[in-house]
């Protein structure tokens, strides 16, 4: 045990925000920032676009990782992430793009398939005791399935094939939409949906009764059992939450690659997790905040732009990326035990 | 409780087995009688080995292949799918020659790990046809695909003659840990060679649109002058349009892709987003019209290469 110096100078305000999690989280995102100014790209880092398409890329992860925070901060995991992503992104482009629904049903129904397998890993957890690896692994696997069993293992785009022939639809106003920019051109509609998620989440972890159950759960769930806490029903809501931000972002996902694909969010959940990490919301549960994964997203995000716009090779990239979240989350881990 | 779960657990099973036989049962049933007379044979039963049915292409090798069978009533053809299980693919072989089928197309996950098994399978009198990617040696009946490097040496020389000899032009890349990847790099090299074409930004998409568009988001902002992108598959050329869309820049560049199937690379020419895409042949349709030669007994090269066909916007007049 390391004598935690910083708990004797606590005194002055500036150390002690220094020695904060939102501070610990910025300086990982400084150090990045650092790195893109000065491998700038021949000033393409400089260029305001360069930050409001970082930013729209990484907003479908972010939506993700709200979701993510939620149910990390009960000491759970949800892996299912991706493949939730896929599957809404399928029946959003299936209702809308073959089925010719308008959006005001096609959103809706969208949610509520998100929120439903979201339930589903909540049950499994809070109901039947299963450990959250294995529940929203297994919810994983079989969203996977369906997404592939109900295309077909075909991606759902605008054509349509009857029998030899394609028919085009055009694009819904939806997709469109979801797919632009507001504000004078500045920011990305899928941007201002993060958010959006962000103050969902920010309202129920730090406005709500419920918030400080989810903590407590996170803390020592048997404490919170004994105090009266609604365990399994805040479980279900954790992970419902979580569904039903993962239909959210596979809305957008369908919108931004104007189709539907099976496949779509392979492997987001590891980016997911890696966001909600690199902000500093402890793994084992009762502590971070939905800020902490802003400053995540914010981090990774840059740090993906800063290696693309350099045009870095992909075995640099991998190699940088593991690095820097070693490197974070070493940093942060310092405060703790 | 535990019983419900239990209960609901084998209705499941059930339901899926019930989906995954049903088109496979007619076809046993069928050609059984006809399996122990080999001298007046009239049908066949012919085992498919797909690696990976989660590509939307290979997806589209094996409806190639049903609809040609299907225009062959004297075939039929079972389907399994190894779920990119090289090991999976191996004992789904066997089981196909325990079961003692006519005939074996192939499309192997990897060479090695399936060379012995197609050439026990060739032992046992079972003619092998492999599909798209090869095996190691040359203990099989005939092998069927598209070359990877001459697609992309004609994408090359198609780009050099439409930009007239020079240009800036973004290479989106596939994996490039992947054959097809390198191939349609170093082709599309081949084919620009000796012009004064410019490599100005090259980066590795891993196939995947989202990526595609992201790193193609990176070349617009460092680059004011793109003339044309080269992107390894289609939905990488379409996220890059989708890029330069948003930017408000798609009029200025042109995007070609590959691959070409009916209901991607095609509807992108056809909507004028791509300005060409170059077909990846499935094989499907040549390995089944093969599989008949050979099941008739006439001779059949051992080796046939594909031709690919270019779709621009002059192919759908």
């Amino acid at each position: 045990m390391t004598e935690p110096k910083h708990q004797d100078t606590t005194n002055n305000s500036l150390v002690k925000f220094l020695s904060s999690p939102i501070a610990r989280a910025l300086f990982a995102l400084i150090l990045v920032i650092i790195i893109g100014l000065i491998r700038n790209a021949d000033g393409s880092f400089f260029k305001f676009e360069t930050h409001r398409d970082m930013l729209r890329h990484i907003s479908r992860y972010g939506i993700l990782a709200c979701g993510m925070t939620i149910v990390i901060i009960t000491a759970g995991i949800d892996l299912s992430v991706g493949s939730l992503l896929g599957i809404t992104a399928v029946i959003f482009s299936l209702t809308t793009l073959h089925l010719g629904w308008g959006a005001f049903l096609a959103i809706p129904l969208t949610l509520l398939a998100g929120v439903g397998c979201g339930l589903m890993s909540g049950t499994l957890i809070g109901k039947f005791k299963l450990q959250p690896f294995i529940a929203t692994l297994a919810m994983m696997v079989f969203a996977r399935g369906v997404a592939k069993y109900i295309t077909g293992g075909e991606k759902i785009t605008r054509a349509i094939q009857k029998g030899n022939e394609f028919v085009y639809v055009d694009l819904p106003g939806i997709f469109a939409f979801l797919n632009s920019r507001v504000l004078n051109d500045s920011v990305a509609v899928v941007t201002i949906i993060f958010l959006i998620c962000l103050l969902i989440s920010w309202l129920l972890l730090d406005k709500l009764r419920w918030g400080r159950y989810l903590y407590a759960i996170g803390g020592n769930e048997e404490a919170a059992r004994l105090s009266g806490v609604p365990v399994r029903a805040m479980k279900l809501l954790a992970y419902g939450i979580s569904g039903f931000f993962c239909a959210v972002a596979g809305m957008c996902q369908a919108a931004s690659e104007q189709q539907g694909d099976p496949e779509a969010g392979q492997t987001y959940e590891l980016t997911a997790i890696a966001i909600v990490v690199i902000g500093g919301t402890n793994l084992m549960g009762g502590r971070g905040s939905i800020w902490l994964t802003l400053i995540g997203a914010l981090t990774i995000g840059y740090l993906e732009k800063i290696l693309s716009i350099n045009a870095v090779s992909e075995a640099g990239r991998l190699m940088l990326t593991g690095a820097i979240i070693v490197g974070a989350v070493l940093f942060q881990g310092t405060k703790k035990r | 409780m535990k019983k419900m779960i239990a209960l609901m657990l084998v209705a499941m099973l059930v339901g899926i087995f019930g989906c995954t036989k049903e088109p496979q049962q007619p076809a046993g049933t069928e050609t059984k009688p006809t399996g122990t007379e080999p001298a007046a044979k009239t049908s066949w039963m012919i085992g498919m080995s797909q690696c990976n049915l989660g590509e939307p292409w290979r997806v589209q090798m094996n409806a190639d292949v049903k609809a040609a069978a299907e225009k062959q009533p004297e075939l039929t053809v079972l389907f399994k799918d190894a779920q990119n299980d090289s090991l999976k693919q191996v004992s789904q072989m066997e089981e196909y020659i325990t079961q003692g089928v006519d005939l074996i197309i192939i499309s192997p996950k990897e060479a090695a790990p399936l060379t012995t098994v197609v050439a026990q399978a060739v032992e046992k009198g079972i003619p092998v046809i492999v599909l798209d990617r090869r095996v190691v040696g040359d203990e099989y009946t005939c092998f069927i695909g598209a070359d990877n490097k001459k697609i992309g040496k004609a994408a090359g020389e198609w780009i050099v003659k439409k930009l007239g000899g020079k240009g800036n032009v973004v290479e989106l890349k596939g994996l490039m840990t992947s054959t097809p990847g390198q191939d349609r790099h170093t082709g599309f090299r081949e084919g620009i060679k000796g012009s004064d074409i410019k490599i100005i930004f090259e980066a590795d998409m891993k196939w995947l649109e989202p990526e595609a568009r992201k790193e193609m988001e990176s070349a617009l902002a460092r680059y004011d002058n793109i003339d044309l992108v080269y992107a390894h598959n289609d939905p990488g050329a379409h996220g890059a349009y989708l890029a330069a869309q948003a930017a408000g820049r798609e009029k200025d560049i042109l995007f070609v892709g590959i691959d070409g199937l009916a209901h991607e690379g095609q509807m992108y020419v056809k909507e004028g987003i791509l300005a060409a895409s170059f077909e990846y042949p499935t094989g499907g349709k040549e390995a089944v019209e093969t599989a008949l030669k050979i099941l008739h007994g006439e001779d059949v090269p051992k080796e046939i290469t594909l031709d690919s066909t270019v779709y621009t916007a002059d192919s759908f007049k």
